[in-house]
């Protein structure tokens, strides 16, 4: 019977901490954009792909040219939106625990700092590269209850076409949590 | 025939237009609120010393025994676009009290900032400092933007928001006017 108990918790704790739930893009019919998106203990992440040519619009006109922003930009973007609708305690994450599924393996996502030593040695100047700083979801954050939230780029660093999961990880009040959004796509 | 760098710059236009429609699309998600979190510890408020929009020097040491709403931007953030006027509002409706607001832009200038400000309503009349070098960011222990702190009149905050808000919802206009009396 206490087997029975113990194996009941653990399912249950799996259940509950592990979000495996079946996801359908919605496609915004203006932008065609897709978004994969869950909510669950009261927290609600999505990712809206923004495609190599709206990325580098977004650079160009803070300053870098094509040449700099093309290796990110083609690195199928994402806006990241990572919100605490009620969830029951002060949601935190570390971006580097986050992982990409794709073709079987798991990937880590290239870091901000990765990404900037990379654009740092293309020599582009300080005022874009703050505000390519600060324009991507951030590495690590806490959101109390009632919404706080961010939005942000985050790449995955795959070539486009690719299809993926994305494994998000973060903790509420210091007990662990995992999401999976599932055959998510990178479009060209 | 046209060349390849007018090619370039078509498609830049066209896609900053889809852009463009797509941080529209965006911004009809998610719904922005008004929850303040409360600051329990007592935190001195870090420092926080820079150039407004005339050039001259706002240190906001200089306005302890004034409630200060501190917030963190930049003219390409969505979120920080969309809550702008109602940081304004806040402004319009707390102006007979003891009530500073502080927009700290982040890594942009003049030229980028002022013409931005036209196309906000209703147009802000509060401070805008510029910390071109993204400075004040680590001190204040913004990880996002936009991020917001209130701050009491002794210099300690009282509240965070991480995240866009509707500063003209009744209840932060209250807890704002409320510090301060």
């Amino acid at each position: 019977m206490k087997k029975v108990m113990i194996a009941a918790a653990i399912s249950f704790y799996s259940l509950s901490c592990f979000a495996d739930i079946s996801q359908t893009p919605q496609v915004n019919p203006v932008t065609g954009a897709a978004t994969w998106a869950i909510n669950e203990h009261g927290v609600n992440f999505s990712l809206t792909q923004i495609l190599p040519q709206q990325a580098q619009a977004f650079y160009v006109n803070r300053g870098f040219t094509l040449k700099q922003i093309e290796s990110y930009a083609s690195s199928c973007v994402y806006m990241a939106v990572l919100r605490n609708d009620n969830a029951p305690g002060t949601i935190h994450f570390i971006r580097k625990n986050w992982s990409v599924l794709v073709d079987g393996k798991s990937l880590h996502l290239l870091s901000v700092d990765d990404w900037l030593q990379r654009l740092t040695e293309t020599n582009i100047k300080k005022s874009a590269l703050i505000a390519f700083r600060w324009a991507q979801f951030p590495s690590e954050q806490k959101y109390e209850p009632g919404g706080d939230w961010n939005q942000g780029m985050l790449s995955v660093g795959l070539p486009a076409g690719s299809v993926f999961n994305l494994i998000a990880r973060w903790d509420i009040d210091g007990k662990p949590y995992e999401t999976k959004l599932q055959e998510v796509y990178c479009a060209k | 025939m046209p060349n390849k760098q007018s090619i370039q710059t078509l498609i830049i236009v066209i896609a900053t237009m889809l852009y463009t429609n797509g941080i529209s699309h965006a911004e009809g998600l998610p719904p922005l609120t008004h929850k303040l979190t409360k600051i329990n510890k007592s935190i001195m408020a870090p420092a926080l010393r820079l150039k407004n929009m005339d050039g001259e020097i706002v240190d906001i040491k200089d306005l302890q025994g004034k409630v200060v709403v501190v917030n963190f931007w930049a003219t390409w953030c969505p979120p920080c676009r969309r809550e702008m006027g109602s940081l304004e509002r806040l402004r319009l409706a707390t102006k007979d009290e003891n009530v500073v607001i502080l927009a700290v832009n982040i890594g942009e200038d003049i030229d980028t900032v002022f013409p931005f400000m036209g196309t906000v309503d209703p147009s802000p009349s509060f401070t805008v400092l510029f910390d071109p070098d993204a400075d004040s960011m680590k001190r204040w222990n913004v990880n996002g933007l936009p991020t917001t702190y209130i701050i009491k009149p002794d210099g300690t905050v009282a509240y965070s928001a991480v995240g866009g808000r509707e500063f003209d919802h009744p209840d932060i206009q209250q807890k704002t006017i409320n510090l301060g009396r």
